[in-house]
C-alpha cells in the first residue's frame, strides 16, 4: 500500500517546507511541496495538508492575512469541511488558518494570533518551550495521553491566541478545541513569560476546529522530529532519551517529540 | 491639539518613497478576492506616529524624528509632520482613511526612551498603520471602506482583525489626536 499523500502548501515567503516534508517522510507519509501557483483543483488529489511556517507574503498587512484570501484556501476549506481531510497549520500556517476562519471554524473569523506580550520586551521571540496535551478529539494529538509533556521550539512575533469575545477561549478549552497548552517541564500550565512565550490566553499553544481535523499550532514539531534536533537546555524525560542516543551515536535517527503529531496524522489516515 | 497646559500632540505621517509592497499586495488581494474591493482604484499605506508631551517647535521636532531610527529611515521613507487639526493630512480629498493599531499595543516604549534620553522630556509615542483608499466614481466609498476595514470572514474585510486590533474610519479631514486617547482631566478642572 502506498503512503498517504500530504500536500505541504508553499505560499511565497514560507521557509519551513523542506523540513516539514522530511518530518512527514519519517512518519511514513508522502509529503510533497505544493506551490501556490498550481491550480487549486489539484489539491483534491491529496489525503491531508500542511501549511508550514515562515512569512507568507512577507507578513504584509498582518501575518497570514493575505495568504488567507488565496483561492487555495477556499479549496482547502472545502476539502477540510465537506470531506473532513486533516489540515495542520504550523506557526505562519496557523496564522493563515486563523485569518481564514478555519480555526476554530464556525461562522467567520473568531480569533486572532496577535502580537506577543512578553512583559517588558517586544518583537520576535525564539525558544524551546514545553506543551501539555489536553483532552481533545484533534486527530494530531488524540493518540497521546492527556498530560503528556512535549518539548518543542517556538519562533514568532505574533503567536498570542486571543479573541475579542470574552469567554471564547475558555469555551474552546471546554469543548476540547485547545489540544496543546504551554507548560513548565513538569506539566503545570504556564502562566508567565517565558514558559508562556507570547501571553496567549489560557496558555493556548494550539487550537483546532470542532471536528478536530484542522489544527493551528504555534510551536514547530517539524524542528523536533528527531532526538538530535533537541536543544541541550531541555530537562526531563526527552533530555535523558537524547543523552542516551547521543552516547550511542544514534540521536540523529531516533524519533523526537515532534514526530508524535505526524504519527497521529498517519494513524488517522490509515484508519480512514 | 492640547490636553493639559503645556502639553501638545503632533502626528508624523511616514510613507515609503518607492512603491509600497504591502499596499500593492493588499490592493491586489482586495480587488481579486473581496466584493468591496472590486471598485478600489488605489491603496496607500502610512505609518502614523502620535507624540504627546512638551514638544519642541516644528524644526527641532522634525530634526529629532529624522535623527532616530525609532521613527523612520530618511533614506527610504519621508515624513510629514502635522501640528494641529487645521493642517491637512497628506491624503487626497477623495480618499477614505482607515487607521489600524494593536489593541493595547500602540505605545512605543523604545521611542519614548530614546526621546527622553536625548531631550530630557518624557513624552508618549503611539504608532498605528493608516490605509488611504480611493474608489471608482459611483462606489459608496464610505461603505466599501468600512467593509474592507474589518476582517469578518473569507469574503469580507482585510485591514483589521477585530479580535486583536482597533480601527478608526475617516474622510480626508483626519482628527488630531486620532490615536492618542483624551488626556485625563486635570485635578479640579470642570468636566
Amino acid at each position: 500500500m502506498s503512503a498517504p499523500r500530504v500536500a505541504v502548501i508553499q505560499f511565497p515567503g514560507v521557509n519551513c517546507e523542506a523540513e516539514t516534508v522530511r518530518a512527514l517522510g519519517r512518519a511514513g507519509l508522502a509529503g510533497e511541496v505544493f506551490r501556490w501557483t498550481r491550480p487549486a483543483r489539484e489539491l483534491g488529489g491529496y489525503q491531508a495538508y500542511v501549511l508550514p511556517g515562515g512569512f507568507s507574503w512577507q507578513d504584509r498587512v498582518r501575518a497570514g492575512a493575505l495568504a488567507a484570501k488565496d483561492a487555495l484556501m477556499e479549496t482547502l476549506a472545502g476539502e477540510a469541511g465537506a470531506r473532513g481531510k486533516p489540515v495542520l497549520g504550523i506557526c505562519n500556517g496557523a496564522q493563515v488558518l486563523v485569518e481564514a476562519g478555519l480555526v476554530p471554524g464556525g461562522d467567520g473569523v473568531a480569533l486572532a494570533l496577535a502580537t506577543n506580550r512578553m512583559g517588558g520586551r517586544s518583537g520576535y521571540f525564539a525558544r524551546w518551550i514545553h506543551v501539555r496535551v489536553e483532552r481533545s478529539a484533534c486527530v494530531f494529538t488524540r493518540d497521546l495521553p492527556e498530560g503528556t509533556v512535549l518539548p518543542l521550539p517556538v519562533a514568532h512575533g505574533e503567536g498570542r491566541f486571543t479573541s475579542g469575545s470574552r469567554g471564547r477561549m475558555a469555551a474552546l478549552l471546554d469543548a476540547g478545541q485547545v489540544p496543546l497548552r504551554y507548560a513548565d517541564a513538569g506539566g503545570g500550565i504556564a502562566t508567565t513569560f517565558p514558559e508562556d512565550p507570547n501571553g496567549s490566553e489560557l496558555g493556548a499553544a494550539a487550537v483546532c476546529n470542532a471536528a478536530g481535523n484542522v489544527l493551528g499550532m504555534m510551536p514547530h514539531p517539524e524542528r523536533a522530529f528527531e532526538l538530535g534536533q533537541l536543544s541541550r537546555c531541555i530537562p526531563g524525560e526527552w533530555a535523558v532519551r537524547r543523552e542516551r542516543a547521543s552516547e550511542t551515536g544514534t540521536a540523529a535517527g531516533e524519533p523526537g517529540p515532534g514526530l508524535l503529531l505526524f504519527d497521529g496524522l498517519r494513524h488517522h489516515l490509515e484508519g480512514a | 491639539m492640547s490636553g493639559r497646559a503645556g502639553l501638545r500632540e503632533v502626528q508624523a505621517w511616514i510613507r515609503l518613497r518607492a512603491d509600497d509592497p504591502a499596499a500593492v499586495s493588499a490592493l491586489t488581494v482586495a480587488r481579486r478576492s473581496l466584493a468591496a474591493g472590486r471598485g478600489l482604484e488605489s491603496l496607500r499605506r502610512f505609518r502614523l506616529f502620535e507624540l504627546r508631551g512638551k514638544l519642541p517647535a516644528r524644526a527641532e521636532l522634525e530634526d529629532l524624528l529624522h535623527r532616530s531610527s525609532q521613527f523612520y529611515n530618511p533614506h527610504k521613507e519621508e515624513c510629514v509632520v502635522r501640528e494641529g487639526p487645521g493642517e491637512p493630512a497628506p491624503v487626497q480629498p477623495d480618499e477614505r482613511i482607515v487607521l489600524v493599531f494593536d489593541r493595547g499595543g500602540e505605545r512605543r516604549a523604545a521611542a519614548e526612551r530614546w526621546w527622553a534620553h536625548v531631550t530630557g522630556e518624557p513624552i508618549e509615542v503611539r504608532e498605528g498603520v493608516v490605509w488611504a483608499l480611493r474608489f471608482a466614481p459611483g462606489v459608496d466609498a464610505a461603505a466599501a471602506a468600512a467593509d474592507l476595514a474589518v476582517l469578518r470572514g473569507q469574503a469580507h474585510g482585510l485591514l483589521c482583525n477585530p479580535h486583536a486590533q482597533e480601527h478608526r474610519l475617516s474622510g480626508a479631514e483626519v482628527a488630531l489626536p486620532w490615536l492618542t486617547p483624551d488626556p485625563a482631566p486635570e485635578r479640579g478642572s470642570a468636566s
